[in-house]
């Protein structure tokens, strides 16, 4: 990976005039093909490297956030099914199961997905939360704010919860 | 790096209360001779109150880490836990006996029967270090405490300690609010608890609070630039690889932030500094451990800190040239050369390093980080550990509760998050109130007042919008003190070595059969009998019962584990060739089917096989396997029915009746009648079964004579 020292761009490199360059491949190359060969005007400019904004690192950081805690390394080593299925024993249908029953370390996919999603809706509320008690915002967009991270935070909790009580029965009893 | 906020509300009460004293204590004080401690003489100043808030609740955050990872010493007894810590308390011993450098050049005969193990060069000696230092201080001043007591408190010790450390942490990153909650949170902090707990006498008992340790020192290092602090932070990194193998962690994340720091612009003379010195003495230290040597020249995994190293002097030495050169197109090209001839050199004697070998690449345990699945397909035996299972969601939720909310809202450390959403809360729930008492206050913070006041005209429920919130917030942080204790109580306090079940009447049974068989080895066989059992064993074998095992828990020889396993898979007249040729005395097994207990070795078996067969290819995993699936009834394959193994756990079995109802040979932890009732062992006999058949020694017969 190509690191940037603080003070230089890429944009502002410009090509120094042959003259004065100090490159000797440079004054090799302009003498021994380009001698008799003639480089085409081209219109090609090099990428330049930026670096991205707070915010997109901040969603990758949060995206990452949601596969590693959705147990995405559990789903890759073990490959659970999606979503479990057990037989009803009167009737014989197949019916879907959703939380792998009794143990801790355990999972399907869409379970492990689901409870993912409901952390990272708990930590945006709770970002949320902190910029409805920005002062430089107008009324109405502090209160929508502060109301979608109370949502947040208070159904995140619940359903979490809910969500482990499923899991383990004999949770905090 | 974000504005600290400064405690308004602070100076606001420092004028109300330094102005009422004033006044009225000097009178009081004059006239009162009898020491009569009326709360006006007792009044301090805000900052001594702060103080006295401050310390007071780092003393209960202290007390409180300790003592929450005490269940199991008050359930049980004081004792060790698990299979790994008996290695650890076995060292810690030889060392408080025999002094410093017999432990350090200590070749082990006694386990890896007849390879031997150098104990001195192989392992990490931080924890037992510590453990003997903490028992040498206690001696000196006159304790008579036994070596066990130190060894099981060790870990709830520097769990308070990571406490403190963690808040100075906090406050260097943010403000001393944020230390405090950051201090709260880890004391409790189920995650940390199941490693540290009392009797968990184990490396990342004493490592995470060395990790801690580095990482405040460094980053304190960066922000001052001083020379001192980064050498503490060396020292301190030294010390972490002493505790532990995870070094490799913070040796790759230290360069990590460096690298984070350089390409965000933020490239300086204290980074340099810092980096510098801790990267050098920090590496030269780390050689001094044995067991580590010259793994940071040599080893890919440290190769990242080399890399990081390199990056900075090149950074430094242009820094140096653009402030000699004055043409700045001079410095463009320049700039271009140096950077393609850094990275170029670096490049080859990076391909140099891998290429000659001289540079080993990442081992198996790290490479997995990259690859999840390389430790499945390809390393059984790192597939088999159970630390290194991978991670479902209900253990996320398990381990860190609430944490997971908080930890998207501020990336690194979720007390700054809970800190300052309390503060913010806090402000302006104060405000209002503050605003009804301007009426008493002088005049000095009279402009805080009218500052407030321009407040009050916003939002009329504001003050109890945010006084609702406040009490969401602690209702939380309540919950999650709820679930970390029951956490702690129900899950992470068990010593692996006891056993307990609720008997019929909802009393509470113990099992104690390991510690009687151990008991029963120490006594009743020849002080150099060898003993053969599954690697899981070995280390409390060699603790407690002091006699010599084929393999440990190290597990540094893949191929000796392979022939035990062989041994433990095959028929009886092959494991009998075997076990000659390993001088085996007594074979022991573990087993469950009385009681119901399911870590046995007939559910490790598979593992046996697996191992076996990945070095001895005439173990093959689908001849112990019906249809894919593991039995053991009537159904099973003739050769699990046969091997050594399934005749040792299931010996004399046939004629038990296990529970009401149930034929004899009802197997409790696989909930099926055994298949094969009627066994007899010709090569081995019988030696020893605990009280609840929990685990089961066998003598190894002499071979018959010729004639």
């Amino acid at each position: 990976m190509r690191s940037k020292p603080e003070t230089q761009s890429l944009t502002a490199a410009t090509e120094p005039p042959s003259s004065t360059s100090m490159d000797p491949i440079f004054h090799l190359l302009r003498i021994l093909p380009f001698g008799f060969l003639r480089p085409p005007k081209l219109r090609l400019k090099l990428p330049t490297l930026t670096l991205p904004s707070p915010m997109t690192v901040y969603a990758l950081v949060l995206l990452t956030y949601f596969m590693v805690v959705s147990g995405i390394v559990y789903d890759v080593i073990v490959e659970p099914p999606g979503i479990g299925s057990t037989q009803d024993r009167a009737t014989g249908s197949v019916r879907p199961v959703v939380f792998l029953p009794g143990r801790v370390n355990g999972q399907y996919i869409v379970e492990g997905l689901s409870s993912g999603f409901m952390f990272v809706l708990g930590g945006v509320g709770v970002v949320l939360m902190d910029l409805a008690l920005d002062r430089n915002r107008t009324k109405s967009v502090k209160v929508s704010y502060a109301t979608a991270g109370i949502a947040s935070v208070v159904i995140a909790y619940m359903m979490s919860m809910l969500f482990i009580r499923i899991k383990i029965p004999a949770y905090l009893r | 790096m974000v504005g600290k906020a400064e405690p308004v509300n602070g100076s606001v009460k420092s004028g109300s209360n330094q102005s009422i004293p004033a006044t009225m204590q000097s009178p009081l004080k004059k006239s009162d001779l009898i020491p009569n401690l009326s709360l006006k003489t007792l009044k301090l100043k805000t900052k001594q109150q702060e103080l006295l808030i401050r310390v007071s609740i780092l003393c209960l955050v202290y007390v409180l880490a300790f003592i929450t990872r005490l269940f199991s010493v008050l359930r049980y007894e004081s004792m060790i836990h698990e299979f790994d810590p008996y290695f650890n308390y076995r060292t810690t011993l030889f060392l408080t006996e025999k002094g410093f450098y017999e432990f350090w050049n200590w070749f082990d005969s006694e386990s890896w029967y007849p390879l031997g193990r150098i104990i001195g060069g192989t392992l990490y000696p931080g924890l037992m270090v510590t453990a003997a230092i903490i028992y040498w201080l206690l001696r000196f001043l006159r304790f008579a405490i036994h070596i066990r007591e130190v060894c099981v408190l060790t870990a709830p010790f520097f769990a308070s300690n990571t406490t403190l450390v963690a808040y100075f942490f906090g406050k260097e990153v943010w403000d001393s609010g944020a230390g405090l909650v950051a201090a709260a949170l880890i004391a409790i902090c189920p995650g940390y608890i199941s490693r540290s707990v009392a009797g968990s006498y184990d490396n990342e008992g004493v490592a995470i609070f060395a990790l801690l340790l580095t990482f405040y020192l460094f980053v304190k290092a960066v922000n001052t630039g001083s020379l001192a602090w980064a050498l503490a932070s060396a020292f301190a990194y030294f010390y972490m690889v002493s505790a532990w193998g995870g070094y490799v962690f913070i040796i790759n994340l230290i360069p990590l932030y460096v690298l984070v720091l350089l390409i965000t612009g933020r490239y300086s003379m204290r980074l340099y500094v810092a980096y510098n010195s801790m990267y050098v003495l920090g590496m030269l230290l780390a050689m001094q451990i044995r067991f580590v040597g010259f793994q940071h020249v040599q080893s890919g995994e440290h190769m990242a800190a080399m890399g990081v190293f390199f990056l900075l002097q090149v950074f430094f030495f242009l820094d140096w040239v653009k402030h000699l050169l004055s043409d700045t197109k001079l410095f463009q090209a320049f700039l271009r050369i140096t950077v393609t001839t850094a990275i170029g050199v670096g490049a080859i004697a990076l391909g140099v390093g891998m290429a000659s070998g001289y540079i080993s690449p990442w081992t198996g345990r790290f490479y997995s980080l990259l690859d999840p699945t390389y430790a499945k397909d390809h390393i059984p035996i790192i597939a088999s550990v159970s630390e290194h299972q991978p991670t479902a969601w209900s253990s996320f939720m398990f381990d860190f509760h609430i944490l997971l909310f908080l930890f998207p809202a501020v990336c690194l450390i979720s007390a700054i998050a809970v800190s300052a959403t309390i503060k913010n809360l806090t402000l302006v729930a104060r405000a209002k109130s503050k605003v009804t008492q301007t009426g008493s206050v002088r005049g000095s913070s009279s402009s805080k007042g009218s500052s407030k006041a321009s407040l009050d005209q916003s939002q009329p429920f504001q003050r109890n919008g945010a006084i609702a919130l406040l009490l969401g917030a602690f209702y939380l942080l309540s919950k999650y003190a709820t679930h970390c204790t029951w956490v702690t109580s129900e899950a992470y306090s068990s010593p692996s070595i006891v056993l307990a079940a609720r008997g019929a009447h909802g009393n509470r049974v113990i099992f104690d059969d390991y510690r009687e068989a151990y008991f029963w080895l120490r006594k009743n066989t020849p002080p150099d009998a060898k003993v053969m059992s599954w690697w899981d064993y070995g280390y409390q074998i060699t603790a407690m019962g002091n006699r010599t095992v084929i393999v440990d828990n190290n597990t540094w020889n893949n191929t000796h584990i392979a022939t035990v396993g062989r041994a433990m898979s095959s028929y009886e007249d092959e494991a009998y060739e075997i076990m000659r040729s390993l001088d085996v005395d007594y074979v022991l097994v573990v087993f469950g089917g009385v009681t119901g207990y399911s870590s046995d070795d007939i559910n490790k078996f598979l593992w046996m096989v697996r191992i076996g067969g990945g070095v001895f290819p005439v173990i093959k995993e689908p001849d112990y396997l019906v249809n894919g699936e593991y039995r053991v009834d009537k159904g099973a394959a003739p050769k699990m029915l046969n091997c050594l193994m399934y005749k040792l756990s299931y010996y004399r079995f046939g004629e038990l009746t296990t529970e009401y109802g149930k034929p004899p040979g009802y197997d409790r932890a696989r909930g099926v009648e055994i298949g094969n009732k009627d066994i007899k062992l010709e090569y081995l006999e019988e030696a020893f079964t605990t009280s609840n058949w929990i685990v089961r020694i066998y003598k190894v017969k002499p071979p018959n004579n010729r004639w």
